[in-house]
């Protein structure tokens, strides 16, 4: 997980997303400074697991940020984010 | 108030005497430690390998220095034999020297009819204080008492002794050699050299004498090539005292290590007998056994001492590894007492046992997660809903551990209470939706709700962010198509929409949560598929079939908990 601001805030996940390490990336989130302008992006091109821990890691995030879209999610955790109907309400950009 | 409990090794490992656990502090604090190796020197006891290694070290420390004195040793006596054979050589090549002027002079005394003139001119270097011979003189030989025609330097002793002249001259001596004889206990003690040519009736005989030093000490100088050695040069064969002719050595006879050999000179010997003076090899090799002994003794006590320590720690080690063998079995058991109270408290969580509905059978399993002791946070209800409709709750809440559970726990009953008022799918969703969003919270729910009408064979369903039932009939299996909206607890933006679908007579429709189908890896749909292949086309009670489709998870190992409902019409 690295924190890299290129104009908006970019988060990179890589691995699997669980819940033995969604509460670290919920702190890590929570420290970043929510500005207004910049919106958040996390990159899930590298995340090959998403469970229900890191899908509400990712809820709260948005609920947070001003802005919050999902960048290049893989077919699984895209899948995933269909059937509970997240993909509605987030927004996805590949 | 639970008082630290310190038992010696006993059981009550982080509990006081009370039974209650100790404030806050990990296992091990309440088990004593073991005794940490004490250094007070009072109280060592060497163990077994101590010793052994101690005595391995002086063992083989002494064989070394014994090894090492014998070679020593051994060296110093083949040294020593080479020196005195050397010496003895030296002191054979200075026969010659003798030998020769007395040869001569007995040559010319025959030539010249012992002419006095001519033999005391000869004769004269060899003669004198400081010269080789203090004295020199001519015997004839064919006369009846032999006594000296001519002498030069100091009277001979022998001219005094006319037996012992008798005897030296004409039964003694050999003509044509050097011959020796001694005159060891007189005040001036001496050494007679006699020569006669050979034939010729024995002619003359040059005979000299040669003083021995008055206490026959003559040490050897500090830079010849023998100062490492004391010697004794004996007349004769002998090697008794009164019979040495000179010898470096205050004392006779030789003590200690020694070697003779025997000196030929002329017709005559000498027995030269040395020891050393000091290390023929060098004082190091002599020292080497004492060095050895010492260093090894050192290095034995500090092996041994090093083995004590280390036999020590590991005494500490295994008594350490008993403790925490301890430890880990208690864990163990805390564990699964843990365990179990996770799961009465599941089964507390859950219904009992379900109502009966006329014209439907139902039934439901819950599979906990294969690994851990946490609670999930799935949960189900089949409740009757105004008369012919039942209504099928189904929901799972995120994250594991008592929390989910609690949380789970007043999302059922909220819903329940919902549904008593208006049990359509899609007011139970958008109140229970509503009330979680009205507060602060951190988790969401996905949740299922399904009304189902028995009479009439249908149902409806609305999704929040919940996997859609699979509805089998004799045409097969196909899952619920809807859209689903947002999950509980996610800000929503629309209503949730109901979907209505007929269904034939004896539809079964299986209603389930995601760690049914969910696997690492695989895109969901490969997990509904295989679900759909498994529950379609099989004739089983519905008991059954719920319990297949739990087994083929078990055997899977999942990580996630699951509930699956189950609904058969009758009819």
């Amino acid at each position: 997980m690295r924190l890299d601001p290129t104009g908006a805030q970019v988060v990179t996940l890589s691995g699997e997303l669980d819940s033995s390490n969604a509460d670290s990336l919920k702190e890590r989130v929570a420290s970043i400074p929510p500005r207004p302008a910049a919106p958040l992006i996390f990159d899930l091109t590298g995340l090959r697991f998403m469970d229900s821990a890191g899908i509400a890691v990712l809820i709260g995030a948005a609920a947070k940020a001003s802005s919050m879209s999902l960048r290049n999610p893989s077919p699984i955790i895209r899948r995933v984010l269909e059937a509970t109907g997240l993909s509605n309400v987030l927004s996805i950009e590949s | 108030m639970s008082s630290r409990a310190v038992t010696a090794g006993g059981t009550g490992s982080g509990y006081d005497l009370a039974g209650e656990p100790a404030a806050a502090e990990g296992p091990v604090e309440g088990v004593a430690s073991p005794a940490r190796p004490s250094g007070s020197l009072w109280r060592w006891r060497p163990s077994r390998v101590t010793v052994a290694a101690l005595l391995t070290g002086l063992i083989v420390t002494g064989a070394l220095s014994l090894t090492s004195a014998a070679v020593y040793n051994r060296n110093e006596r083949r040294l020593l034999n080479l020196r005195v054979r050397e010496l003895s050589l030296v002191l054979a090549s200075t026969a010659p020297s003798t030998q020769t002027p007395l040869a001569s002079a007995a040559e010319l005394a025959n030539a010249t009819g012992g002419d006095a003139q001519k033999f005391r001119a000869f004769m004269a270097p060899y003669v004198g204080p400081g010269r080789q011979f203090t004295s020199v003189s001519l015997w004839p030989l064919g006369t009846a008492h032999l006594a000296p025609s001519t002498v030069l330097g100091k009277t001979p002793a022998l001219a005094s002794m006319p037996e012992r002249a008798e005897r030296f001259f004409r039964h003694s001596t050999r003509p044509g050699a050097l011959n020796l004889t001694g005159f060891l206990e007189s005040p001036h003690p001496a050494l007679g050299f006699d020569f006669s040519a050979p034939g010729r009736a024995r002619g003359f005989a040059v005979y000299a004498e040669k003083p021995l030093p008055a206490n026959r000490r003559s040490k050897l100088e500090k830079n010849s090539a023998f100062s490492d050695l004391n010697y004794a040069l004996y007349l004769g064969h002998s090697k008794r005292t009164g019979d040495v002719l000179v010898t470096s050595l205050k004392h006779l006879p030789i003590k200690g290590r020694q070697a003779s050999d025997v000196v030929p000179f002329g017709a005559g010997v000498f027995t030269v007998v040395v020891s050393p003076n000091g290390s023929l090899g060098g004082s190091f090799f002599e020292h080497l056994p004492w060095i050895i002994a010492l260093v090894g003794l050192l290095v034995s006590l500090a092996a041994a001492l090093m083995t004590d320590r280390l036999a020590r720690r590991r005494r500490y080690a295994e008594q350490l590894v008993g403790v925490l063998d301890r430890v880990a079995a208690e864990n163990r058991d805390m564990y699964t007492e843990q365990r179990s109270i996770a799961q009465t408290l599941q089964h507390a969580l859950l219904p009992d046992t379900l109502p009966e509905f006329a014209g439907l059978r139902v039934g439901a399993r819950y599979v906990p997660a294969a690994s851990g002791i946490d609670v999930g946070g799935d949960w189900y209800d089949i409740v009757a809903a105004s008369d012919g409709q039942v209504l099928v709750m189904i929901g799972d809440v995120s994250g594991h551990g008592l929390r989910a559970a609690t949380t789970m726990a007043s999302l059922r009953h909220a819903a329940l209470a919902y549904a008593a008022q208006d049990p359509s799918p899609s007011s139970v969703l958008a109140q229970l939706s509503d009330f979680v969003n009205s507060g602060p919270h951190d988790y969401f729910a996905t949740m299922l709700c399904a009304l189902i009408d028995v009479g009439a064979h249908r149902l409806t369903v609305a999704s929040a962010g919940h996997l859609p039932p699979l509805v089998i009939d004799d045409d097969g299996g196909r899952f619920v198509r809807f859209d689903a909206n947002v999950p509980i607890g996610v800000a929503r933006k629309s209503p949730y929409l109901e979907t209505a679908v007929s269904v034939r007579p004896n539809t079964t429709l299986i209603a389930f949560t995601d760690g049914l189908v969910e696997r690492r890896g695989e895109v969901l749909d490969v997990g509904l598929a295989r679900l759909r292949e498994t529950a379609t086309n099989v004739e089983l009670p519905l008991e059954d079939l719920l319990i297949e489709l739990a087994h083929g998870l078990a055997s899977e190992g999942h990580h996630d908990d699951t509930a699956i409902v189950g609904i058969r019409w009758q009819s």
